[in-house]
């Protein structure tokens, strides 16, 4: 144990108060705001570098410049969101020290050897950061290009590990192993037993992937808006792919996380069922409307916005009449996904239901009913952007038509086996119903592999129907990239009281109890306000760290030449 | 430039504004902290019935089973045309009055078990205290039925704040801290389900020779975490067993009673 640790164990028995109080919106409100907020910035500071290593590995080894001053635009805003993060993380942390004195005491009693790594790793990925962006001219040419990626790559690493040792501290208090208990002496409690507690790499998993998505999300709000405010066709059209790209590596992403999501919920039931119990179907219940809902907005505006943007590309109009049946999938998985049915319920609203479950629709709001309904629309968006993909190409390799017959085969199998497990589930018991879920997975991820790698190959020396004409987009699509961005972020942040909340009064689940006037934990509509709030407050200041970008050097778009020129195979 | 800066500032403030009300909208229930019930003996059958359904929903942790359908009895709503529990409690067992059922259901809870279900169910009485006991069997009787449970059902000890109610990680352990094993065995009623030297029931698996098949260390784990390991044979309970028996008891408790099981060859 270290000196500090000591002294802060020390500090923390010399009080007389385990709880100290913020004026105004009170301690819970603090911690709440400044956690949320921090974590929002860490999302975007270690989902951007992902994005930019991967923009600029396709600029070096696409050769297509484009892609490399991309990725350094976005890299200059990350100087400023990294101060923006350490800012929010320094008052967290001071937060937590001051109004939650006992409990900080208790936390860093355990992890202090990893906070010092982390301090001590971030510390080195602000001067990766630093080498990246202030060496991008330097090293822009050859074996030194490949080493200045190699930065973009490390920065990535740094950032990963940074985020993982956070990850063990929030994932201890909410599944601390079996084997501590209340009277355990922190002290004595192994680091690295700590750390690889059960949720872990669950939440590790699904934070990369999240991050993602939340990078690609906010990269297309920022395109959007430089799109509105373009004076030139030039600028436009630069704006317009940037959005895109952004858009398309978002819903990528966006497409497996549901799959990372499950792992956790499944794991989060096998350590303690109770708390997957108060999860899912306890007093958090409702959560998940809510969240089947900004589910169903990001899947039909990001569907919507490619749909539009089919409009700018020659050829797309021969798969224009097919989209009206992916609108109508889209809606039904939707509405099915958004199916209320184990719920907390009183006995009057138990009596007006006619029973816990509703009498037609509580079949609809099982597992079964919902996890088809999901592989479903993540099949259906797949295939949305295998029509944008192919919209101005005209294959040409021999085998094309026994190709599109067999990918429309794959679709077809995936949707088969995803339908059939999906009614099979409501005939076998839960535990049989459970593992179905692999099955569906399994279809619909091989649909997508095997499907984009038949077309990867009938793509080759197609015929073009037309360069796609960026820019031409209306306004409309571009307030779609600002909506996805939006709900990306509230969602994180309701995500974020889901996994937080389900500890309930207790700061360290079953270890440590929460014994302050806040123990309980807040209703929906109150943390909704919070979230908004978190959002508002993030998304402001990202909007001056976007504007300081703009200040700081003048954008990186391209001339007509050089758009024309590298157009006809972006997104392809 | 100012209009479109205004169109995206509305835009991003409708959203939130549309995910916040619809958030207010849908019913909003808090997680209360779970506190000790002390009823006076003045208690009226409505602040029975209401705290009985704080128990019921609340630390009791009865829905986890009752009202998903599948593990126990639905008691809120009709099951199989018999009505709520509180309608069909008094004709469940012949010769007993709703009350008589539904405190033997919480008491000795394999006395007799609905048909199509499995005799899964904890001895409550041994997780509650008496109050809280009584207050949920008024809810239950609420529920179709006419609730005749009074103060002059609760022992006057119950007044009292019940220290098996507090929540778990309020220190002391089972049984008063007593590190003798078959008083924290007698209080956590672990004999309830499992059989140990001839005396308890045969729901889960027998104790008598525990130490023959699992170590010190297994025993341990099996304690703090149920979900760790099932007995051959018991698949079908896996996950019954409650996982709170670690919390309450302090760790000289566990110790004893881990060596004391282990012992058991």
């Amino acid at each position: 144990m270290t000196d500090s640790t000591l002294l802060l164990l020390q500090a923390a028995a010399d009080t007389t108060h385990a709880y100290g109080e913020f004026p105004v919106i009170g301690a819970r409100a603090f911690i709440w705001i400044t956690a949320e907020v921090h974590l929002m910035f860490a999302a975007f500071v270690l989902g951007v570098p992902m994005f930019a290593v991967v923009t600029e590995a396709i600029g070096i080894f696409g050769g297509d410049e484009r892609y490399d001053r991309l990725s350094k635009e976005f890299t200059r805003l990350l100087l400023v969101a990294y101060s923006a993060t350490a800012i929010w993380g320094a008052m967290l942390v001071f937060g937590l020290s001051t109004l939650y004195p006992r409990f900080w005491a208790y936390l860093t009693s355990i992890f202090a050897p990893s906070m010092w790594l982390y301090a001590a790793l971030f510390f080195v990925e602000s001067f990766t950061l630093y080498l990246y962006y202030y060496g991008w001219d330097r090293w822009k040419e050859g074996r030194a290009k490949l080493g200045h990626w190699t930065l973009g790559i490390l920065l990535n690493v740094w950032g990963t590990i940074v985020m993982f040792i956070a990850n063990a501290w929030l994932t201890y208090m909410m599944s601390p192993p079996r084997d501590i208990t209340p009277t355990t002496d922190p002290t004595t409690i192994k680091l690295w037993h700590a750390i690889a507690n059960a949720t872990w790499m669950p939440i590790n998993v699904h934070r990369v992937i999240a991050n993602v998505v939340f990078g690609g999300a906010i990269v297309g709000a920022y395109a959007s808006y430089r799109f509105l405010a373009a004076r030139t066709e030039e600028e436009r059209a630069h704006y317009d792919w940037m959005g895109y790209v952004g858009n398309f590596i978002a819903m990528s992403a966006l497409i497996v996380l549901p799959f990372a999501g499950y792992w956790l919920g499944r794991e989060i039931y096998q350590y303690d069922q109770s708390m997957g119990i108060t999860m899912m179907g306890g007093f958090m219940s409702w959560l998940w409307v809510i969240q089947a809902f900004l589910i169903a907005v990001l899947f039909l505006t990001g569907n919507y916005y490619l749909w539009i943007g089919m409009g700018r590309i020659p050829g797309a109009e021969r798969f224009r009449p097919y989209t009206k049946y992916l609108l109508i999938v889209l809606v039904l998985g939707a509405i099915v996904w958004g199916t209320p049915h184990t719920m907390i319920a009183d006995s009057k609203e138990l009596a007006a239901m006619g029973g816990s479950h509703h009498p037609f629709l509580g079949a609809l709001g099982v597992m079964s009913a919902k996890n088809t309904a999901v592989n479903l629309m993540i099949l259906t968006t797949f295939l949305s952007f295998l029509l944008y993909r192919r919209a101005n190409t005209r294959p040409v390799v021999p085998w094309a038509r026994a190709g599109t017959i067999i990918q429309g085969a794959m679709f077809a199998v995936a949707a088969g086996v995803v339908l059939f497990y999906g009614i099979r589930g409501y005939f076998v018991e839960a535990i049989v119903r459970i593992g179905f879920s692999v099955y569906q997975v399994l279809a619909v991820l091989s649909c997508i592999v095997f499907v984009t790698v038949i077309d990867i190959l009938m793509a080759r020396g197609a015929q073009s129907l037309g360069a796609i004409r960026w820019g031409r987009m209306p306004p409309r699509s571009q307030y779609a990239l600002f909506i996805l961005a939006v709900t990306f972020t509230w969602l994180m942040g309701l995500m974020g009281f889901a996994r937080s909340g389900i500890r309930q009064y207790w700061h360290v689940w079953q270890v440590m109890q929460d014994t302050s006037k806040y123990a309980a934990t807040p209703a929906l509509g109150y943390a909704s306000k919070m979230i908004s709030l978190c959002v508002l407050i993030f998304l402001s200041l990202v909007a001056f760290v976007f504007w300081l970008g703009g200040l700081a050097e003048k954008s990186t778009f391209v001339a007509t030449g050089e758009s024309e020129k590298g157009a006809r195979h972006v997104g392809h | 430039m100012w209009a479109t800066n205004a169109k995206i500032v509305g835009i991003v403030l409708g959203t939130l504004a549309l995910y916040t009300l619809i958030a207010n909208k849908i019913p909003q229930v808090q997680s209360e902290v779970p506190q000790a019930l002390s009823l006076g003996a003045n208690v009226t059958p409505e602040q029975l019935v209401a705290a009985g359904e704080k128990v019921y929903t609340g630390i009791g942790g009865c829905t986890t089973c009752h009202g998903l359908g599948e593990r126990a009895p639905n008691l809120l709503t009709d099951e199989k045309g018999q009505g709520t529990i509180g309608a069909r409690c008094g004709k469940r067992e012949p010769g007993k009055t709703c009350k008589q059922y539904l405190y033997e259901s919480l008491d000795n809870p394999t006395a007799y078990v609905v048909s199509g279900y499995q005799p899964i169910m904890p001895v409550m009485t041994k997780q509650l205290s008496p109050a809280q006991v009584w207050s949920v069997i008024a809810f239950l009787e609420s529920q179709g039925g006419t609730v005749d449970v009074s103060a002059s059902d609760i022992p006057a000890a119950s007044a009292a704040p019940a220290a098996s109610a507090a929540p778990a990680g309020a220190g002391g352990g089972l049984a008063g801290g007593s590190t003798d094993p078959q008083a924290i065995i007698q209080a956590a009623g672990c004999l309830a389900c499992h059989k140990l030297d001839g005396q308890g029931q045969v729901i889960a698996p027998d104790l008598t020779h525990v130490g023959s098949r699992r170590d010190a260390e297994s025993i341990r784990r099996k304690i703090l975490d149920p979900a760790s390991s099932v007995t051959k044979g018991y698949e079908k309970l896996a996950g019954i067993m409650p996982k709170m028996f670690g919390t309450m008891m302090n760790a000289a408790q566990l110790e004893a009673l881990v060596h004391y099981l282990a012992a058991h060859k």
